[in-house]
């Protein structure tokens, strides 16, 4: 166990620790009060308890992940990876359904869900096959590894059926190719290589429900009793809520249940329903604080693959941000991806503080160490 | 880091500036610029509110017996209770209440984001569904036995022309609409409201308003929580003119004679008959029969079929028939002679019982002649021979001007209950309008004369006309509702007797016909068989008017008692009831008894078989 230098703990990013911590006691305080009218509940903290429970692990798996060079996972890349795609594959051998779709594997009160984890394992998987190339990307061949590396558990999450964490997928790898000085002409080449797939996904990949989302966002009147209600709900209540909100545990919306999901993928509503306007660009400035601060980092990492970490943390926040206060006022499709550190979802959470942790592990060693 | 990777990250923090200000822009316009629409839908999302339905007014009569009141009414609901509906009390419920499952699950599909309500499955149900669903109530989810004011006609089919039922029909006529308006009541389509009689012309004082319960609900329309109530005001109280002991008794009687005349097997088209027994100095009214009636309380049941019937009892004869009315008509021809010094009282004139005027031969009843008569005995005798000559002597113009002096030809003024009619007064005007512009004979003047012709009046007409006689010449308001009283017994509105007009006839002409209608009754006289035996004395006069087709005449009697001091008028029209002395002049007499003795000996009907001398009557 190598010593911690002071250098170490000189280098530890508090200001990315506190964002974070405040992004937690947010996200705690809203399910709560999405949470505690719950009829249902037997025990109304049902979902916080859980919640902070699994926060207090993730925390303190994000401060042992510090502990260990990040360099160590350039070698269990591999492993990790192995190990993702073997669980994507358990899901779908035997994992339990949840809304139509399987995405868990019960371990006794536990449900792992390891699409989440797959997310994490990919940046780290991209990271050492980009970092490896030192930059040198000369034809389209150079990318295959990287591309079957995503294509493999992209898939599997495909058959799940989960289009909305597999389009996580693409994203980081877009990202991440950018950063890792993929040429534009390849870049093109790949993006084209999208468009082309997408209507071909629509014929072969994608389920009625999907397509029903994807036609509801683009035309919101259509469905008005299914998806495209509960958009409608989901921006009467941020809508209703003004420019100071409803006050906390306030929401009508989440309380009377006209808000489906109000937990999970719906979190932002019943926030922007309660603290209006000026609370919800808040909660955007601390989103937009964290993604500044991990992108800080990467820019001062003292390698290619703790860069590519970071850089691969950043996209994923930021497209599932997007995608997540998007769908919720209405400017995205409807897609099960959670808001990070809101949303109520243990693997999300531990994966989340995770990845902090590669982020703040890659801060901390931002200098070579000096002899 | 090199500069190349450097500027892409650069370029990825500038698009996660664009992202960020684009989610902040949109957030802006939802809750800012949209705010008061979202705020609007997020309250109407979970606000409704429940009518709270008004007890509706109860009806007395004239000593505060009660005629109309509501009942409690047991309907059975079915409610979410926050977990669906449960399939076991659907099928329970569909098997007591004789309802397809079916049906249940399709009522509560349409009730979509209602839930709060009740779903309503069937009202007024029997002590037999009440027991069976109290028995099982420990297995059954979400059903309700609540109770509701159901409309309780306590008197069934006494009356009923006049009470007058309730329904959720439209509202054809808008004058209804525009009277009700004034009033202060606004009617919402789908409203169950009075359709006939006091029920309708009174709706907007019996109904009360409604009041209103503000709930809360979520988003499968589930109660949630109670917010604002206003309590409903009940509805006004009325006292009607109507005496239900009276009305009960004339309701009787004529059942009793038009059953009894049936089945003598001549007369076999006496089906329907009115009465009206009204006071001549206010117009209020005792009695108001329509005979057939129906039961007010089987209406929805029996609806169908009273529609169809032919004829049908739902129609009030007493101010919607029209009938001819033959010989009571007599007092116009002498008031139109009289009045324009054609005729004087003491004139005598001879009846050869057959003759020719005006280039027309007519007869007296069974071509009877009567010899050397006066006014008085000519009315007394009922001679027409005479009367044809009055009415010559007088000229239709006279017949028909006081004919509608005497308030024949326009409604009698009757609010209380809607669809009265004018009737018609045989006229040239009115000859001419439906002829086509033909021309008036002399011929038709002798028979308008005698009440027949185009002359058609209601019942209710015929007892006004006596009215008028008997008070002196007041055109009097008839009104069925002697007082509206609120729900807190303050006496809203107390009728004073209203008089429309005056009639323009001379006292002096009055007091001759008052004298002719006594003597009707007098003996000699075609009443005097029934009336003798009365302790008042009754001016009247009898009639049968020719239907104009082969039915039986019509049998008719109007007049008042006392004589000296008159209380009562009575009117009575039997439809094809034959001569009046077989049919409406004995039910006048029984009414009459009743109304001075306070009990019927009668003339029994055997001694009726017997009769007066049958050449007698006309």
């Amino acid at each position: 166990m190598p010593m911690l230098d002071r250098r170490l703990i000189k280098n530890f990013d508090f200001y990315l620790l506190l964002l974070v911590l405040t992004l937690c006691v947010v996200g705690t305080v809203t399910l709560y009060s999405a949470t505690h009218i719950m009829e249902e509940l037997a025990d109304p903290l049902y979902y916080v308890r859980r919640q902070l429970l699994v926060t207090c692990c993730g925390l303190v798996a994000m401060l042992i992940v510090c502990f260990i060079d990040y360099i160590n996972f350039q070698n269990w890349s591999r492993y990790l990876y192995l190990g993702s795609i073997a669980l994507l594959a358990l899901v779908l051998v035997m994992g339990s359904v949840r809304k139509g779709s399987m995405r868990v594997i019960p371990i006794g009160f536990f449900d792992l869900q390891p699409s989440e984890i797959a997310k994490f394992v990919l940046i780290v998987m991209l990271a050492k096959l980009l970092a490896d190339r030192e930059g040198h990307f000369h034809s389209l061949q150079d990318l295959v590894p990287s591309l079957l590396a995503t294509a493999l558990p992209m898939g599997l999450i495909l058959l799940q059926p989960d289009l909305g964490t597999a389009l996580v997928f693409l994203a980081i790898l877009a990202g991440m190719f950018y950063v890792a000085g993929v040429k534009k002409r390849e870049m093109l080449i790949l993006a084209a290589t999208v468009l082309v797939a997408a209507p071909l996904a629509w014929f072969f990949v994608l389920h009625d429900y999907q397509k029903m989302r994807l036609m509801v966002f683009l035309n919101p009147g259509m469905d008005p009793t299914g998806t495209g209600l509960q958009l409608l709900q989901s921006m009467i209540g941020i809508g209703s809520g003004g420019l100071f909100g409803k006050g906390l545990f306030e929401s009508t919306q989440a309380r009377l249940r006209f808000l489906p999901e109000h937990h999970t993928d719906f979190i932002f509503s019943v926030f922007g329903e309660e603290m209006g306007f000026i609370g919800a660009v808040a909660l955007l400035l601390l989103f937009f604080l964290l993604i500044y601060r991990i992108l800080w980092i990467a820019t001062h990492a003292k390698d290619q693959f703790g860069a590519l970490i970071c850089v691969g943390v950043a996209v994923m926040f930021t497209f599932q941000i997007l995608v997540n206060i998007g769908m919720t006022i209405s400017v995205m499709p409807v897609t099960g991806i959670p808001l990070p550190f809101i949303s109520y979802g243990n693997n999300a959470m531990i994966v989340n503080l995770l990845s902090i942790g590669l982020v703040l592990n890659v801060g901390m060693r931002r200098h070579k160490i000096q002899f | 880091m090199n500069k190349t990777m450097l500027n892409r990250v650069r370029l990825i923090f500038v698009i996660v500036i664009g992202i960020f200000i684009l989610l902040s822009a949109r957030l802006a316009y939802l809750q800012i610029v949209q705010h008061d629409y979202y705020l609007y839908r997020s309250e109407n999302n979970r606000f409704t509110t429940i009518d709270l339905v008004a007890p509706r007014g109860e009806i007395y009569d004239r000593d505060g017996e009660i005629l109309v009141t509501n009942r409690p009414g047991y309907v059975v609901s079915l409610m979410d209770l926050g977990d669906g509906y449960d399939a076991d009390t659907i099928a329970f419920l569909s098997e007591v209440l004789e309802i397809e499952e079916e049906e249940i699950r399709s009522a509560i599909d349409g009730q979509l984001y209602m839930r709060y309500l009740p779903l309503r499955l069937k009202s007024d149900i029997t002590p037999e569904v009440i027991a069976r669903i109290a028995e099982n109530r420990w297995k059954l989810k979400g059903v309700n036995l609540e109770v509701h004011p159901i409309r309780d006609y306590r008197v069934g089919s006494t009356a009923a022309h006049i009470l007058g039922y309730m329904s959720q029909g439209t509202i054809g006529d808008q004058d209804t609409l525009e009277r009700w308006a004034e009033a202060g009541y606004e009617y919402e389509p789908g409203a169950l409201v009075g359709q006939t009689g006091i029920e309708r012309s009174w709706q907007p004082w019996l109904c009360g308003r409604d009041g209103e319960q503000r709930i809360e609900i979520n988003n499968l329309g589930q109660l949630v929580n109670y917010y604002e109530r206003k309590d409903p005001v009940p509805g006004h109280n009325l006292y009607l003119t109507l005496d239900l002991e009276l009305q009960r008794i004339v309701e009787d009687i004529i059942a009793r004679h038009l059953e009894a005349i049936r089945a003598k097997g001549k007369n076999p088209d006496a089906r329907r008959a009115a009465a009206v027994v009204m006071d001549p100095h206010s117009g209020a009214i005792l009695a108001m029969v329509s005979y057939p009636s129906f039961d007010l309380n089987r209406i929805t049941q029996d609806y169908a079929e009273l529609v169809a019937m032919n004829p049908s009892p739902l129609p009030n004869l007493a101010l919607q028939g029209t009938f001819p009315i033959g010989s009571t008509f007599k007092m116009v021809t002498a008031t139109a002679a009289l009045e324009e010094g054609k005729l004087g009282a003491y004139d005598i004139s001879y009846c050869p019982g057959t003759i020719t005027l005006a280039n027309d031969t007519k007869s007296c009843f069974n071509k009877r002649a009567h010899g050397a008569l006066n006014f008085y005995s000519a009315l007394a005798v009922s001679c027409n021979i005479y009367f044809y000559r009055a009415g010559l002597a007088a000229g239709i113009d006279a017949l028909s001007h006081y004919a509608r002096e005497y308030g024949f030809g326009s409604p009698t003024g009757l609010t209380d209950v809607p669809g009265e009619v004018a009737g018609v007064v045989a006229s040239r005007e009115y000859k001419a309008a439906v002829t086509g512009g033909e021309q008036w004979y002399p011929a038709e003047t002798m028979s308008a004369a005698i009440g027949q012709s185009y002359n058609s009046f209601t019942p209710l007409q015929l007892a006004n006309y006596a009215a008028i006689i008997a008070n002196g010449g007041i055109h009097y308001r008839p009104y069925l509702v002697q007082k509206v009283v609120d729900s807190e017994g303050n006496v809203v509105q107390d009728r004073a007797p209203e008089a429309l007009r005056r009639a323009e006839i001379g006292e002096k002409t009055l007091s001759i016909v008052r004298e002719g209608m006594r003597r009707v009754t007098q003996p000699g006289g075609t009443g005097y068989y029934r009336f003798s035996h009365l302790p008042v004395t009754v001016a009247g006069k009898t009639g049968s008017a020719e239907t104009g087709d082969n039915r039986e005449p019509h049998s008719l009697f109007t007049g008042y008692a006392p004589y000296e001091d008159p209380e009562i008028v009575v009117a009575v029209v039997v439809e094809c009831g034959g001569l009046g002395e077989e049919a409406a002049v004995p039910i006048a007499a029984e009414i009459m008894e009743y109304y001075f003795t306070g009990t019927i000996k009668g003339v029994l009907d055997s001694d009726a078989d017997a009769g007066p001398p049958a050449d007698q009557e006309f």
